[in-house]
């Protein structure tokens, strides 16, 4: 391999550049990409039914930077064959369709697990990453809380 | 005594009515006296100190953690980003 691997790891307040990210992370050598991106959800019907008006995102970003670049060498570590990785959460108040975090990992084919790489990274920002969201809709506002506690060495 | 700074966040800041503070504590508080010091101190907290994720220059520590000269601290809930 010719070509160092790229590692893209962010927090920010500008709108995800889908299409920039992944030609940063897409190498001569990679023939398949699997992105994951989330958005904001403005009718919940699972769980208890509600609508959002917006989330308004806030994070301690210079620890979830680091948490990022953490989780890119977890997937590193388990699943070598992935070649680029991008990890972005976008924080502010952000309105229902808009995405807010992207996570992509670039791969020779397809089959070698880049699928559940990508499903890894988003599982993992979501467990140790510092971020958080209040939900503001019709009926008020609330901080949504995570359910994870991070281990020693996490 | 050791000069340490605290952040707050999400619904620990809202409560702590403040982003951040500053502190000088003894040289040998552990994490576990920290949260009994700062739920003494500021009643708002006291019920947070059960659940608060703490971290010591931006990695997460426990209870029995001695919180190091100029240490940053962070106190926030569990993560929500996505």
């Amino acid at each position: 391999m010719t070509e160092t691997l790229p590692v893209i790891y962010s927090i920010t307040e500008s709108e995800i550049d889908l299409n920039d990210l992944l030609a940063r992370i897409t190498l001569a050598s990679t023939g398949a990409a699997a992105i994951f991106t989330g958005m904001v959800r403005g009718i919940t019907s699972r769980g208890g039914a509600h609508e959002t008006e917006y989330l308004e995102y806030e994070s301690y970003i210079p620890m979830a930077e680091s948490k990022m670049k953490q989780v890119a060498d977890e997937i590193r570590e388990k699943w070598p064959v992935v070649e680029g990785i991008a990890i972005v959460q976008r924080i502010g108040r952000l309105h229902p369709k808009t995405p807010t975090v992207l996570i992509a990992c670039t791969a020779a084919h397809r089959d070698t697990g880049v699928f559940e790489a990508a499903r890894y990274g988003i599982d993992r920002l979501k467990e140790i990453v510092p971020v958080w969201k209040k939900e503001v809709g019709p009926d008020g506002q609330e901080w949504v809380e995570g359910n994870y506690i991070p281990k020693p060495g996490e | 005594m050791n000069k340490i700074k605290i952040l707050f966040f999400a619904t620990i800041r809202d409560r702590a009515g403040t982003k951040s503070m500053e502190l000088d504590i003894s040289a040998d508080m552990t994490i576990a006296q920290l949260k009994d010091k700062l739920g003494a101190d500021h009643p708002n907290l006291k019920e947070s100190m059960k659940s608060v994720l703490i971290t010591i220059n931006r990695e997460y520590a426990f209870d029995e953690a001695v919180v190091p000269p100029n240490a940053e601290i962070a106190l926030f809930p569990p993560v929500s980003g996505g």
